[in-house]
């Protein structure tokens, strides 16, 4: 090391980070936004079960899955440009390095929600759509009204999952020249020619680390919320089967 | 656009040389980290023990933050503290020459611990708890019933997420190059600034991580199928056989 | 042979047993009747120490053992004399039919693998499964399974076969195959403890009837004295419940 660890320049590099912050979240919205679209789109298409519309779906979220996160943004960063100004005259140049990044994490997220969405769905019992039918809703009301609010919780956990992997992976925007709080700390290190390089990785380190605590926490409340009669239902159930035995 | 297709091939072939690397850096780790990562998912199981607290914190730390900033932190701390032990153990070794390979297998393994233990877990737990009491009422020990019983079948249930964090891991090793591990991603970046050919060269490296990582899960797949063969039905010709 | 003196246990509020004593002699099929929640399972897991008793002893053969302190050599002891046969079977997932029987005599009790083998042939073939012994458990029906649970029970020559309701998770049309086994080695002077509700196999083939309800024993008999002339109410009441739920089923 250069200088002496300095344990107290964390705390001043946190001060210091703190802003960024609102890039890191603001790109994490729009990518999620975006992903989540995409996502729902792709899980429409294989929820339909169109033979080639599904395997291209299928395809697309396989390849998506296998790739690196770091090829993909590269890909986008790079490419797109080219494809753009070539395929229809846009120029990117003053474009900011965010549209690449939530280009990059969309696709990359929309891959994983479109399974989270898709599972969540076809974990509903065939007959709550039967049944809502069968009292004269349409099909469209019947998956706004019934199926929908049942798949979301179902799929809290795993799209609480999913984010937290984005959260982390969207640290790599940071190799294409995005500012947000990671972004930040790699131009303190280089301002400082490296010097206090160690503080600052733990400094962005308890930061990220916070963040996912705090979003496990919020999602785990949420689940306990919003589903108070389904953990009702289970214990019911277990109570039911232990009487079962016991008899 | 002008498309350069050899530069594709040529580039195809040149990050191919980094194959091996990218592979060793996969499995090296996933191989150490695997004994370690089975005995942290027994001690979080068994919780009354002292270590629970500190492998608790530990797979939450490695869980909760971005592993490319593990591996700045690692890589920048890491010289200094082996230069430390080393000096305090009196071993003259150079840490500076080491091959940085080293430090990768050191990082990814510290990482697949934690995946891996969380993987080991929940397959431990998934295990029935009459398949341990049915192996004690005949006569088997507890160490016996885990070996003999529980393990086997935790291992099985386990196959698809080692499947998942293999292929993870091999995508986490893409970011080797930030330690000047020359691995497929880091000749492919060397390529691409060569001849400003980037779309080229990520494309075909792009090529390769789904072509590995579909090996890798064929791999997986073949596995599952060949151990887990209890929990298929029989194939029809030999039912008959028996009917 | 086997004497339970006082036995104990609390699932933290609730007492489940309240002090049982119950004399098993060679060769007695005793059969145990009682409502749910009346702790007859949890009676016969203490004796296999499934579940910790919390106060009471055993004697089993010529030694005696604490429910509350024996030590994890001596429940390996008991559990090398007895075995177990559960509601859910409980096979082993991952062997197959003739793994699971000769798993307890190659590891449990350390007979050479050959062996095990040819009388883990004869066993299965005893309980009508000669034409099974490569099939894992979830290749075979819930009636086929339960017998390869008894016969990993018999094979390793117990001295008491514990069975717990081994026929109530079963659809009514596979229970008769398991009654028969079972009907067959009481015939065979094999001493078993059995928790069910299959009055019928009772009155066949008990040798004494226990009936508990909340954790204590209300009566004991013959069959011919608890089931046809009961003398308690709360007998009686049961078994007209079970009688009438066996009319409706019908």
């Amino acid at each position: 090391m250069k200088r002496p660890f300095d344990f107290w320049y964390i705390f001043e590099a946190i001060l210091d980070l703190l802003p960024y912050l609102v890039s890191t979240f603001m790109m994490l919205i729009l990518s999620i936004l975006g992903g989540t679209i995409l996502g729902s789109i792709l899980a429409w298409t294989k929820i339909r079960r169109r033979p080639l519309a599904t395997g291209f779906a299928d395809f697309y979220i396989y390849i998506i899955r296998a790739c690196p996160p770091i090829v993909l943004l590269f890909l986008v960063f790079y490419g797109l440009p080219e494809i753009l100004l070539r395929g229809f005259g846009i120029d990117t140049n003053h474009f900011s390095q965010l549209f690449f990044v939530v280009i990059t994490f969309s696709l990359l997220f929309s891959a994983t929600m479109a399974e989270v969405i898709r599972s969540a769905v076809a974990a509903i019992d065939k007959g709550q759509r039967e049944a809502a039918l069968s009292i004269g809703l349409s099909d469209m009301q019947a998956f706004i009204r019934i199926i929908l609010p049942q798949a979301t919780i179902i799929a809290l956990p795993n799209f609480a999952n999913s984010l937290i992997v984005l959260l982390k992976e969207g640290a790599l925007a940071y190799t294409i020249g995005f500012i947000d709080v990671m972004g930040k700390g790699i131009l303190m290190i280089g301002n400082q020619y490296g010097a206090h390089a160690l503080e600052i990785y733990i400094a962005l380190g308890l930061l990220y680390w916070s963040i996912t605590i705090f979003l496990e926490q919020v999602f785990q409340k949420m689940e306990m919320k919003f589903a108070p009669d389904k953990v009702y239902r289970v214990e019911k159930r277990s109570e039911k089967e232990r009487r079962k035995h016991e008899f | 656009m002008n498309f350069n297709l050899d530069f594709m091939v040529a580039t195809f072939w040149v990050s191919l040389t980094g194959l091996g690397v990218t592979l060793k850096l996969t499995f090296i780790p996933l191989l150490l980290a695997t004994p370690i990562a089975f005995a942290f998912a027994i001690i979080r199981l068994k919780k009354n023990q002292g270590f629970y607290q500190i492998i608790t914190f530990y797979i939450s730390l490695l869980r909760g933050t971005p592993i490319v900033l593990q591996i700045l932190l690692f890589y920048s701390l890491l010289p200094s503290v082996l230069n430390a032990l080393f000096e305090s153990l009196q071993i003259e070794l150079d840490i500076f020459s080491l091959n940085p390979i080293i430090y990768a297998y050191i990082i990814f393994t510290l990482n697949s611990v934690a995946t891996l233990s969380e993987v080991f877990r929940s397959a431990l737990l998934a295990v029935q708890n009459g398949q341990l009491e049915a192996a004690k009422t005949i006569g088997l020990t507890s160490f016996q019933a885990y070996v003999r019983i529980v393990i086997p079948q935790a291992l099985v249930s386990a196959l698809p997420n080692i499947s998942n964090t293999t292929v993870n891991l091999l995508k986490g090793t893409s970011l080797a190059f930030l330690m000047t591990v020359k691995e497929i991603t880091a000749l492919a970046k060397l390529e691409a600034a060569y001849g400003y050919n980037y779309i080229e060269a990520y494309i075909t490296i792009f090529v390769i991580y789904v072509l590995l990582a579909t090996v890798i899960q064929l791999l997986f797949g073949f596995l599952e199928k060949r151990f887990g063969r209890y929990k298929y039905p029989r194939n029809r010709e030999k039912e008959n056989l028996y009917a | 042979m086997l004497e339970i003196k006082n036995i104990h246990k609390r699932f933290g509020n609730t007492e489940v047993l309240k002090g049982v004593d119950l004399n098993v002699e060679k060769g007695d099929v005793v059969v145990i009747l009682g409502p749910s929640g009346s702790g007859k399972t949890t009676l016969l897991r203490s004796i296999n120490f499934l579940e910790r008793a919390d106060q009471g002893s055993m004697v089993f053969g010529d030694k005696k053992y604490s429910f509350q302190k024996a030590s994890k050599k001596e429940i390996l002891e008991v559990r090398k004399k007895t075995a177990f046969v559960f509601q859910n079977y409980n096979l082993f997932q991952n062997k197959t039919a003739l793994e699971n029987v000769t798993e307890g005599l190659v590891i449990g009790r350390n007979i050479p693998k050959k062996k095990a083998y040819e009388k883990a042939v004869e066993i299965l073939t005893k309980v009508g499964l000669s034409d099974r012994y490569d099939f894992y458990p979830s290749q075979l029906s819930g009636g086929q399974q339960q017998r390869v649970g008894i016969a990993r029970a018999i094979a390793v020559e117990p001295e008491v076969i514990l069975f717990d309701e081994p026929t109530s998770a079963l659809d009514p049309e596979l229970i008769g195959e398991v009654l028969q086994v079972m009907k067959q080695l009481a015939k065979e002077g094999t001493t078993m403890i059995v928790v069910t509700h299959e009055i019928t196999f009772a009155q066949e083939v008990a040798s004494k009837v226990i009936f508990m309800d909340e954790g204590r024993i209300i009566e004991c008999g013959t069959a011919d004295q608890v089931i046809k002339h009961p003398k308690e109410e709360r007998t009686k009441q049961f078994l007209r419940r079970i009688t009438n739920d066996m009319e409706y089923a019908i």
